[in-house]
């Protein structure tokens, strides 16, 4: 095939241009972008299943509606290549959670934030690797092996959603969707350097994405620019009939991108910029962030978090509780693996969890039972309800004086597959993330070059008040002006990929 | 480091987990989850005296619910798409109580 | 074993029910739109959320919160207006997530009443409140003119889903027991189930009988569930335990299942009953055992020894938000209670002058108090003299009719409350006699007519017509002078012989109140 643009290199805006202008059509979109992910994805491995039909089928209604001259109709995401992490049902296509549970499992419904991407116009390309069932900070627990980093193959894309942030880090995609648990979203956001939200819990429907922590689980998209992603989060926000999680939102993210943080109070947090083990390449980039911040005309105010370090075993408790419950369902009867050969079910469900789940979610299903079980409920899981009761409090202080904060997304930039390999130290990864989800406010991570001791891309959070989503990506805008949108990892750029 | 689950209640939590484990395993995962506990203590030594709990981290979501109204249910076929084995239109599993089990 | 009323003597039985009820009249499951049905085709009736599907979640059904509030409200429970869904896990096949979702600490409706008459053979079974004047209470009962009342205490009624059913294959009769392998239908799974648990204020197994009838009648007033106990959509379990009569410290408690009938809920409870108290007169110990109720075998089997308190990791369920009930809102769902049984009883003893044991058996289906109203409506301004004719009619004839033609519903047979009245009145006017009033219900039932119709064609208007009678005594009296003198000599026992003599004459249809009193005027003078 004669190169094409590498149309998930290019933003929703210029693909809407080059649409209505007839540079090019939707189903040149869609071939060339199934092409680019099947050269890239055989060193990326970001990529488990691409959607060759639905895409085509897609792109055919977005080309005809530009032949009527009907594109407005078509959505805010008409022509945009899209794809969701591979806990996100898309009925007909496999949801595996990149679990050996679900290798088979075929969906028989389409999850909500799936179906409103699908709806805005998007182009579906396929589903995204991940840590098996979003248990771990690297994509290095799938069951279907790791997705590497655009930025350096021999390096992780972060994780939970390390597939959907390399593809777009990678310009296989304008937008993905992932979901954020702990840090799932922002962190890899980080590590490959993409625009990353987690909007607020409950902003997002979370119906059809397969659960980890139900009251800490939200979905967002990853995209290379904050308008990108503002345009997504109006594809996908606002209450959903089937989540009763969800909540109405009528906002336009997009509206206040422009203008600027002139007046805006932004919070920094003394103690997050002392904490062990933020490396300095990380500090630097925060601190150089915040400096951009004021010059562009916001006021930086310090707030404290007292409670935010409890935050990590508030998670490590809550976490797991939730997930050993969702993880119930996998018992090889409706759905899932089923392990041949046994004459009795309770042999039959041992055999098949055993070799279904992997050693991470074996340890997580296993943990939340035992922080369950009667004695110890009291002594850890009603105490980390309570802890969440403090840290939201903190929020709410904080953001009496403060319409947004700054922070670091991860103590450090990606590191080498193996490198981290005991569970504890691996959770640290998400030091500065936990808190936001604990506490249920939006929280996003922003590109801010490479780091200068790794030259890996580093990203700053920064994090909203709770249904204030709108904050953050105004500040995230206005250092964009700055930094300019995420690039292409240079080995993806201009094409290179696919030739 | 403090020993809260021993391997014998690593057996307990698998067989309640239905997650068959080897010897080998036992040992492994006793290990992961004691240390894993210990760093979950700073929640056992917070004052938490009067601090109500957040269950649901939504504010002051509350009644939440649908009208009973009917919409479109699965197919037999599609219900039972995704089954590891079926029979008569139903999810097909061995013996409840396996071989001279009684309840 | 001994029976049940000579272990009652040396031990007092402690009684508490467990009592399930699917809300059937909703449309819809618990929380997923699929479509409530009773023997559909397995897994038609089923989707993401009820088959626990990844990624499913779960949104309630209002109706369904409606009517469980109703419920408490018409068993005099408190509302709470805060309470949540928790999930507690119970790995099952028929429960499609292997949790449960249910309430917790804290239920829709929490310290609830209800009082039971408890009279004629029913009371027997209670010999502890032998010697007590009417009004003088003795534990949780209260002496009434015709038993007692028992005051049982509701702990909570809670809201939960029901769990899909399974057949047991190669175990011989479906049992689970030698079962090769079963076979799982999710089409109840999600069915809205409420549970009642009652505290154990419940002392014999009439108590526990007339408890489930009276929550029967309630529900089915209500309109929340079918309460079909034969499909399993009313379901009751039973915790039993013994102490000696005047100790204070409960024994050891057995759970019961499968009591499927008012009969077996009976049966199973006498049985358990007496089989503990046999256990414990020979020194045994009871164990903590869940048991279940064979009624072929009329005795109980141990299903599942408890060894420890069952661990259902339960904690509040994260996708479902809290409810937050207003008064406002509670009060707009009382607004909603029809009349209960107990009212309807009191409003019929009232404006009809029944007795209470008349009216609480009218009341006892909605069917039979419908009707008796209709027929009331009908009588008009005889109303009052009606109401007990009408009342003995539907207590009795129309009861035992309906129980010798087991599923057959009273709207559908052709006795309207126009033909009710009609052969009501047709009595009272002493128009036929009572016999043959027998004979006119029975032929409007089997042949679908009106009563006019029936003593009309088979001619058994009754003569009243003094005239006409007096010409028949006077024949008689004339015929057997012999029998005349023997009476007036003082044996007086054969005016049955004369006025058979009359009725003969008249083939049946002589009114006897007129030929006795012609008889004993004409005798004596």
């Amino acid at each position: 095939m004669a190169a094409s643009p590498a149309f998930g290199a290019m933003g929703a805006r210029a693909i809407r241009a080059g649409l209505v202008a007839k540079e090019f059509s939707a189903r040149e979109i869609a071939e060339s972008s199934l092409a680019r992910i099947d050269a890239a994805n055989k060193d990326l491995h970001a990529f488990l299943e691409t959607t060759e039909q639905l895409a085509l089928d897609q792109a055919a209604k977005v080309d005809a509606a530009v032949a009527a001259g009907e594109l407005d109709a078509c959505g805010l995401l008409a022509g945009v290549p899209v794809a969701f992490k591979d806990n996100m049902n898309l009925e007909g296509t496999h949801t595996t959670c990149s679990s050996k549970m679900l290798e088979n499992y075929v969906s028989p419904f389409t999850a909500t934030c799936v179906a409103r991407t699908i709806e805005a116009g998007g182009i579906p390309l396929g589903k995204l690797n991940m840590d098996e069932f979003a248990f771990g900070s690297s994509t290095e627990t799938s069951a279907f092996g790791p997705t590497k980093n655009p930025w350096d193959l021999s390096r992780v894309p972060g994780g939970s959603s390390g597939g959907s942030a390399a593809a777009v880090a990678a310009g296989l995609a304008t937008v993905t969707l992932g979901s954020d648990t702990g840090g799932s979203i922002r962190q890899p956001g980080s590590f490959c350097g993409t625009v990353a939200v987690k909007p607020t819990y409950g902003v997002v429907s979370r119906y059809g994405v397969v659960a980890f922590g139900s009251s800490l689980d939200q979905v967002g998209p990853f995209t290379r620019s904050v308008e990108d992603a503002a345009l997504a989060m109006n594809a996908i926000a606002g209450r959903d009939v089937l989540d009763c999680t969800s909540q109405d939102v009528s906002v336009d993210f997009t509206a206040n991108l422009a203008e600027g943080v002139r007046g805006m109070r932004i919070g920094v947090v003394p103690a997050f910029m002392e904490a062990q083990g933020l490396t300095p390449e990380v500090k630097a980039k925060v601190e150089e962030a915040a400096e951009h911040l004021r010059a562009l005309g916001a006021e930086l105010v310090e707030v404290d978090l007292p409670n935010a370090q409890a935050a990590m075993s508030a998670y490590y408790v809550l976490g797991p509780c939730e997930a050993f419950s969702n993880l119930a369902r996998f018992d090889s009867v409706r759905y899932g693996y089923c392990d041949p050969g046994h004459a009795d079910l309770n042999s039959q469900y041992e055999a098949s969890r055993a070799a279904g789940f992997g050693p991470e979610t074996r340890r997580r299903v296993m943990l939340g039972s035992y922080l369950l079980s009667a004695g110890v409920y009291d002594k850890y899981y009603y105490p980390a309800q309570q802890v969440r009761t403090l840290i939201t409090q903190d929020y709410a202080r904080a953001y009496e004086q403060v319409d947004c904060i700054l922070a670091p997304v991860s103590p450090r930039t990606s590191f080498k597959f193996g490198e981290v390999s005991d569970p504890t130290d691996m959770y640290l990864s998400d030091m500065f993330t936990i808190s936001i989800n604990i506490a249920g406010n939006g929280g996003m991570s922003l590109p801010v070059g490479l780091g200068a001791d790794t030259h890996l891309p580093v990203g700053v959070q920064l994090i909203s008040p709770a249904f204030k989503d709108e904050n953050m990506l105004r500040a995230a805008a206005a250092l964009e002006t700055v930094y300019g949108p995420a690039p292409v990892a240079p080995a993806y750029a201009d094409g290179k990929a696919g030739e | 480091m403090t020993q809260h689950v021993t391997e014998h209640d690593v057996r307990d939590i698998a067989e309640y987990t239905r997650i068959g484990l080897t010897d080998e395993e036992v040992a492994r995962m006793t290990v992961d989850l004691n240390a894993i506990i210990d760093s979950l203590r700073p929640i056992t030594e917070y004052d938490l005296e009067g601090v109500e709990p957040t269950f649901h981290p939504i504010g002051g979501l509350s009644n939440v619910m649908r009208e009973d109204v009917e919409e479109p249910s699965f197919t037999q076929e599609v219900a039972l798409e995704n089954a590891p084995k079926q029979q008569d239109g139903c999810f097909l599993i061995p013996s409840i109580l396996g071989e001279g089990g009684d309840r | 074993m001994r029976k049940l009323e000579e272990v009652l003597k040396d031990w007092e039985a402690v009684i508490g029910l467990e009592i399930h009820a699917e809300l059937t009249t909703l449309d819809t499951k618990m929380f997923c739109g699929c479509k409530l049905e009773f023997g559909a085709e397995p897994n038609t009736h089923t989707c993401p959320v009820c088959l626990g599907m990844p990624g499913a979640l779960p949104v309630p059904n209002r109706a369904a919160i409606e009517s469980i509030v109703l419920a408490g409200l018409a068993t005099n429970c408190d509302i709470e207006k805060h309470s949540m869904f928790y999930r507690k896990t119970y790995m099952y096949p028929d429960m499609s997530k292997n949790y449960q979702t249910t309430q917790g600490p804290v239920a829709f409706c929490m310290r609830g009443h209800l009082d039971l008459d408890v009279d004629g053979a029913a009371a027997k079974e209670r010999i502890d409140l032998d010697g007590l004047d009417v009004g003088e209470s003795r534990g949780n009962a209260t002496r009434t003119e015709t038993g007692y009342t028992a005051h049982v205490g509701i702990t909570r009624i809670h809201m939960e889903e029901d769990a899909g059913k399974m057949v047991h294959i190669g175990g011989g009769e479906g049992r689970i027991a030698g079962a090769t392998h079963s076979l799982v239908d999710y089409n109840r799974a999600g069915t809205p189930l409420t549970e009642l648990v009652t505290e154990p204020d419940l002392r014999t197994p009439e108590e526990a009988r007339l408890f489930m009838q009276k929550l029967r009648q309630i529900y089915l007033a209500l309109g929340i569930s079918d309460c079909s106990m034969e499909e399993g959509s009313m379901r009751c379990d039973g915790n039993v335990s013994l102490r000696r009569r005047g100790a204070k410290e409960f024994g050891v408690k057995t759970e019961l299942k499968n009591m499927n009938s008012f009969k077996n809920l009976h049966d199973g409870l006498a049985y358990e009953i007496c089989r503990q108290a046999e256990v414990l007169e020979e020194g045994g110990q009871i164990f903590q055992e869940t048991r279940h109720w064979d009624p072929s075998a009329k005795r109980t089997i141990v299903m599942r020894v408890k060894e420890t308190a069952d661990d259902y990791r339960l904690f509040p369920d994260p996708d479902l938000a809290p409810y937050d009930l207003t008064d406002e809102w509670i009060e707009s769902v009382r607004a909603k209670l029809p009349e209960l049984p107990d009212q309807k009883a009191a409003r019929f003893e009232d404006a009809f002058s029944l007795t209470p044991y008349d009216a609480r058996h009218l009341v006892e289906h909605r069917a039979t108090a419908d009707f008796f109203e209709a027929c009331m409506e009908l009588a008009g301004a005889d109303a009052a003299k009606l109401a007990k004719p009408v009342a003995n009619l539907v207590i009795n004839d129309v009861t035992a009719y309906l129980n010798a033609h087991e599923g057959t519903e009273l709207a559908d047979t052709p006795l309207t409350p126009a033909r009710a009245v009609a052969l009501v009145r047709l009595t009272a006017a002493d128009a036929i006699s009572s016999k043959q009033a027998k004979e006119v219900f029975a032929a409007i039932l089997d042949e679908d007519k009106d009563p006019d119709a029936v003593v009309r064609e088979r001619g058994m208007e009754q003569v009243s017509d003094t005239g006409a009678i007096e010409a028949v005594v006077d024949a008689v009296l004339a015929a057997n002078p012999d029998k005349v003198e023997q009476y007036r000599g003082g044996k007086t026992g054969l005016i049955g012989f004369f006025v058979g003599q009359c009725m003969k004459e008249m083939r049946g249809q002589g009114n006897p109140k007129v030929i006795n009193e012609l008889l004993a005027s004409k005798l004596s003078s």
